[in-house]
């Protein structure tokens, strides 16, 4: 199962899904990662973590653990 | 009860919206407050309540509040909203709720508004940001949105303040209903909050946004290229959802600022400018500071001539106050940094790339600005740290606040370092104030570190540990704004440790020249400098403070201090940035240019 902190600098995916065992699931889709809507991953830092994802127009910052919540 | 009758008169209009929208300028713009406005998503923790500027002729009080994502917060600021916003402790309700609506990132802001709507608040929503959404080559249609929320929508630019006139013929639109209607309260606070039904507002919102957003033509970033680029560009755009790209300079932005190893490079310099540049660039201003002081100060003793008010005018109040003072430029600098880099959009970033280090000692990313902030004041820093969503992350930082080298103890340091490096040697200085604030930064880590470690006996919170932050798009920052900015730091610095400072230079004045102002000492063979010095340390070892003095040396003794330092800090307990002024009269510093001399 492919998610979204597995994602490479520039590459695009659709969100498949949110796994909803992680507690900030609900945050993650109030901010817009929702299923169907399209991701495209932009910066990691040094240590990988936190990635920031470009999504509905806007460019977020989320850790690791929580992007690989999100299924693609 | 009566207060309660002629507060629920005046209509309550409470700004409300995602962060970063533009609340707070708009805010300023309706009040003439002059609240802090950053780039960063989360720069408002608290609510204010102000009313509306005369000139508007609206009678009514509005509201700003810190942004928040939806009804359901998950940190104490976005609490503080949304308590706010469904009931006020004194204002009640608030009778309409202005919603920012970002243009630029339609979709995301919409789900609060709907949010909002659903809970049967009084909605007004505003359109900000429209300038970023034209210069990506798209506009919205007012009409239709409101036409599908069935509420009333205007564009306005909190900025310049153009559009705001649209907002208050809504406002008082809405007013007029109000009376008509009475005690109406239909807010529930029921709003659902299932993963079914976000999800199904959202593919609403899709589709509300596919017929709001129209195609401008050519975005303006390609104005000027040739007809080939254009072409390419057209196709490009006329694609679905082409709207949804972020800001085309940030995204190039970013691949510097973000990147692996540059984004380290460009985050570690741009903080060693910030500190070193407090200390190189204000040093020809405090030269000018202090000389204007100490010409004053003479001036004043030859005017009033050389007896004990002379002296309490010229050595107590002015040099008292102008100790001070001249640390004022250094402030003035820090503040300028500070505010050029709140308002690029950078502040969010350093968060991102610092946050992995953080987190390992216990912090977040979102520590960074309170951090940050706490080098300018502790207080407002300590507020800051409401955006953090993690207790023990929050309380971790708070308590490492007070360890940051505050701007009110930067006089201190500077006399410091003005006195163990010798004149004209102004490289080692800004090295060592440097190092000041990297040993500040340092040791405050290795707290948090070693209370994380040992903190999971008193601090055991499981919160969810997240990091979640929108980098908003790079603003130019203006440096009119900076400098007004400063400028408004200074003056509250000013007004609030000047009566402190005064009072307290007269006090210590009195505490060191009396009782014994006019020492008898022997005066055989001596030359007139010498009698004066010895005066001098005749007169303080037998004053009032000398008195205090001895009765704390007891606990100071251990420290390797005697009582004379001892006296400083009895005077310090009222306002930190106090200390070189107290420690100036006690030692009698002369500053004479840039050397500072001990008469004894
Ligand atoms: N381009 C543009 N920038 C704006 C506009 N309105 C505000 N800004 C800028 O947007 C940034 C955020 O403004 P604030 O008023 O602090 O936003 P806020 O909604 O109070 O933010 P939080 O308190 O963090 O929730 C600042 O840098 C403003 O100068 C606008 O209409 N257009
Ligand atoms: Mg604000």
């Amino acid at each position: 199962m492919k998610t979204a902190a597995d994602m490479k600098i520039g590459e695009k995916a659709r969100i498949e899904d949110i796994d909803n065992s992680h507690p900030s699931s609900h945050r993650l889709m109030e901010i817009g990662f929702t299923p169907g809507q399209e991701i495209e991953m932009l910066n990691k830092t040094l240590f990988n973590d936190p990635i920031a994802f470009s999504i509905r127009g806007s460019i977020i910052a989320i850790r690791k653990n929580e992007a690989a919540s999100i299924i693609i | 009860m009566k207060d309660q009758t002629t507060l629920n008169k005046t209509p309550l209009i409470a700004i409300t919206g995602q962060p970063n929208t533009g609340k707070t300028t708009l805010f300023n713009q309706l009040s003439g407050k002059k609240f802090k406005t950053v780039n960063y998503p989360g720069s408002t923790v608290e609510y204010s309540i102000s009313k509306i500027l005369s000139k508007y002729a609206v009678n009514a009080n509005i509201l700003d509040s810190p942004g928040i994502i939806s009804l359901l917060p998950v940190s104490p600021d976005e609490e503080l909203s949304v308590q706010t916003l469904f009931k006020h402790p004194e204002h009640g309700t608030p009778d309409i709720i202005a919603v920012t609506v970002d243009a630029s990132q339609l979709s995301r802001n919409l789900y609060l508004v709907r949010q909002l709507i659903n809970s049967g608040f009084n909605v007004v929503v505003i359109l900000t940001m429209l300038d970023l959404l034209h210069k990506k080559g798209f506009d919205i249609s007012d009409k239709k949105l409101s036409e599908i929320l069935k509420c009333d929508v205007v564009r306005v630019n909190s900025k310049t303040g153009e559009g705001i006139d649209n907002f208050l013929t809504s406002v008082n639109k809405s007013i007029l209903q109000l009376s008509k209607l009475s005690e109406n309260n239909s807010v529930t606070g029921h709003f659902p909050v299932s993963r079914e039904n976000l999800l199904k507002s959202y593919t609403e919102i899709e589709q509300i946004e596919k017929d709001v957003i129209f195609n401008t033509g050519i975005s303006e970033t390609f104005k000027e290229t040739d007809l080939d680029k254009i072409n390419k560009e057209l196709i490009v755009l006329n694609s679905p959802g082409s709207f949804q790209k972020p800001d085309e300079f940030t995204l190039k932005l970013d691949k510097f600022v973000l990147h692996k190893f540059w984004g380290l490079i460009i985050f570690f310099l741009t903080m060693l400018i910030m500190f070193t540049s407090v200390f190189y660039i204000a040093a020809p201003a405090m030269d000018l500071v202090n000389d204007a002081f100490s010409l004053w100060s003479e001036n004043a003793s030859d005017i009033v001539g050389d007896n004990w008010y002379g002296n309490l005018i010229s050595q107590g109040i002015i040099s008292g106050v102008g100790s001070v003072m001249v640390f004022l430029p250094q402030i003035l600098i820090l503040f300028l940094i500070l505010s050029l880099l709140e308002n690029s959009g950078f502040l969010a970033r350093g968060a991102m790339i610092i946050d992995k280090p953080l987190s390992k000692i216990g912090l977040n990313g979102k520590s960074f600005v309170p951090m940050l902030s706490g080098f300018a004041c502790a207080i407002p820093a300590m507020m800051a740290t409401r955006t953090i969503t993690n207790k023990k992350e929050r309380m971790l930082t708070i308590f490492i606040i007070p360890l940051m080298s505050c701007s009110a103890r930067l006089p201190v340091y500077a006399l410091l370092i003005a006195f163990l490096i010798p004149k004209d040697d102004a490289l080692t200085g800004g090295l060592i104030l440097t190092l000041i604030y990297i040993f500040s930064i340092a040791s405050s880590l290795v707290i948090a570190a070693v209370v994380n470690k040992f903190s999971k006996s008193f601090l055991n919170t499981n919160d969810n540990s997240s990091f979640i932050l929108e980098l908003p798009a790079y603003r130019k920052p203006k440096l009119t704004a900076a400098v007004t900015s400063m400028f408004s730091n200074a003056k509250q610095y000013v007004l609030k440790a000047g009566p402190v400072i005064l009072y307290l230079s007269i006090i210590l004045w009195v505490l060191t020249y009396l009782p014994n102002y006019d020492p008898v000492v022997n005066e055989n063979g001596k030359s007139e400098d010498e009698i004066v010095m010895l005066k001098n340390s005749e007169r303080i070892a037998t004053s009032y403070a000398s008195e205090i003095g001895y009765f704390i040396e007891p606990v100071m003794k251990p420290l390797g201090l005697d009582w004379r330092v001892g006296v400083a800090l009895i005077a310090t307990f009222a306002a930190r940035e106090v200390f070189v002024s107290s420690l100036m009269v006690i030692l009698k510093l002369l500053i004479q240019r840039k050397t500072i001399k001990v008469l004894f």
